[in-house]
């Protein structure tokens, strides 16, 4: 307990010491936890909403200006795939999408003379069987659309993949830079101490305990580094979640508690794991194989 | 603690033989004067009891401790049986001279109660106490030195090395040094300074192991700093 508290006091020396240095890594090891945080919460919203609309088993179908439901609804009458289906008159369709609209609906009205066409909205008994019905009903003439969630699933799906690739590499950039600037933080802080480390190994101190110090400093500095991210991330999401919301209503943004607490939990663990991985690696390198005899 | 050497011989790259077909045996609780000319060998056989270095030819044992053999996981603990005065001190410019006695201690995993006891106790000891939170810097020659003595002695040890302890010290602060050194022989330890002081050589008589050109020249308990009839 001693030692300890000798290894805790020394590592906040060390800290303090090459304080230009301590704020330098923090600063990036803040940076890599909040570029890992907002991409993992990135894809988790779009896995999100990728799975909400999935299991939309709604096909929205408009018609061309002018043309007639009762055609195309007689055709779908007996599929027994379908759960149901109703016919949208214009009107309909306008009062619906006031009310989705709320506060901006009164720019719908400025366009005055309604501008929606007849539409039908089918309600598919399982998802699987959306995708050959829509390529069916977009073979009909007299149909000028069909709009259904599965299309914009596998859009944002496709979207996503290309994205994570990208932000793969960007991560995987960003966490060796930060593992460098931890394993080089301890390096200077173990090259600053060098005297007092020969004196140390002379006087009977074992190297781990001389190594001590400089394992929790790295430790410290990049698990502070991510609860910093973690306080940030927490406080901006709710507020960018808020914005995305108010301007794309159709977005559901995730607001899992539980999940957002495991998230912040496991940056805060890897920050643990790779201020230790790095300091641990300089205190090899530059203590543990250091002061053989000659 | 017995020290044993046997054919020691350590040579330095590229061709500099520092130490020649050394035979020496210090038994536990003698105080010995290693004494020769600058480039002797004095410090190379004391760096060879503090394992810094590992001898070319020959064997030292310390304690039963064969120093060739030793594992380098035992050599910290090793290191704590010894207290050692280095020539140029190694005192730490950023610690208070208590920090400076404390932290053998502390590395050495002591509860900080009996570090701090003990501490206090060597400073004391030592005549340090009023200066006990300057820095070493602020110190004079022979302060500096006791506090390197104080360190050296905080963990008790059986083997008290000091290497020229009162090199550029008046007689005066040389004389107190060496009475200290004389209490900690003493109480025990074994106890080998480096020296070419003749006056402390010569007012103290103890065992004197003269080097040569890194050889052993003369070796005769109660000797003098000078083979009788040289000067
Ligand atoms: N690390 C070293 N590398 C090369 N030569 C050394 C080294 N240490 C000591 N020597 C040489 O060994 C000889 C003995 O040195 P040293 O033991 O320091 O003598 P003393 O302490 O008696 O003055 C000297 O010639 C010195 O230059
Ligand atoms: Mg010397």
């Amino acid at each position: 307990m001693a030692s300890f508290n000798y290894a805790l006091r020394d590592t906040f020396r060390l800290i303090f010491r090459h304080w230009g240095l301590s704020i330098l890594t923090l600063v990036t090891a803040v940076s890599l936890f909040f570029l890992l945080g907002s991409s993992a919460l990135f894809s988790l919203n779009v896995k999100n909403i990728v799975a909400d609309v999935e299991n939309d088993l709604v096909i929205t179908v408009f018609m061309r200006a002018g043309e007639d439901v009762a055609p195309l609804l007689s055709t779908l009458e007996d599929a027994e795939f379908i759960d149901d289906i109703k016919a949208i008159s214009p009107e309909e369709g306008l009062s619906i999408l006031k009310s989705k609209l709320g506060d901006q609906a009164k720019a719908v009205s400025l366009l005055g003379e309604n501008p929606l066409p007849w539409s039908v909205q089918i309600m598919v008994k399982r998802a699987d069987y959306a995708t050959p019905l829509v390529r069916d009903l977009m073979s009909f003439p007299s149909v000028e659309e069909v709009v259904y969630a599965g299309q914009l699933a596998e859009k944002l799906s496709r979207a996503s993949y290309i994205m994570n690739r990208v932000s793969l590499a960007v991560l995987a950039l960003a966490i060796i830079i930060t593992a460098l600037v931890l394993y080089n933080t301890v390096k200077i802080a173990i090259y600053s101490k060098r005297r007092e480390i020969s004196v140390m190994l002379l006087v009977g101190a074992t190297k781990s305990f001389i190594a001590f110090p400089f394992v929790l400093q790295g430790m410290f500095l990049s698990t502070i580094g991510a609860v910093l991210s973690v306080a940030l991330l927490a406080i901006a999401y709710p507020v960018i979640g808020n914005m995305i919301h108010n301007t794309l209503m159709f977005i559901n943004v995730l607001d899992d508690r539980d999940l957002l607490f495991r998230l912040y939990l496991i940056l805060v663990g890897t920050g643990m794991t790779l201020g230790w991985l790095c300091s641990w690696f300089a205190v090899h390198c530059y203590i543990v194989s250091a002061g053989s005899p000659d | 603690m017995d020290i044993r050497m046997a054919g020691i011989t350590k040579t330095f790259k590229p061709d500099i033989v520092a130490l020649e077909d050394v035979y020496l045996n210090i038994d536990r609780g003698e105080f010995v004067y290693l004494v020769g000319a600058t480039g002797s060998g004095k410090t190379t056989l004391l760096r060879l009891i503090t394992r810094e270095i590992v001898p070319s030819r020959g064997q030292i044992v310390v304690a039963k401790r064969n120093l060739r053999k030793l594992r380098s996981s035992h050599l910290p603990y090793y290191r704590r049986d010894l207290g050692v005065v280095f020539q140029d001190f190694k005192l730490l410019p950023h610690l208070t001279v208590y920090e400076n006695v404390a932290f053998v201690l502390e590395a050495m995993g002591i509860p900080s109660r009996i570090v701090r006891e003990r501490s206090e106790q060597v400073i004391d000891e030592v005549g340090l106490w009023r200066m006990r939170k300057n820095y070493p810097l602020q110190l004079s020659g022979g302060e500096q030195q006791r506090v390197a003595i104080a360190r050296a002695m905080v963990n008790s040890p059986a083997i008290f090395l000091a290497d020229e302890p009162t090199g550029n010290l008046d007689f005066h602060t040389s004389e107190s040094i060496m009475k200290l050194l004389l209490s900690i022989n003493a109480a025990g330890t074994t106890v080998i300074v480096a020296t070419h002081d003749q006056y402390l050589v010569d007012a103290y008589r103890q065992r004197v192991v003269e080097l040569h050109e890194g050889r052993i020249r003369r070796d005769e308990e109660r000797g003098r700093y000078f083979v009788d009839g040289e000067l």
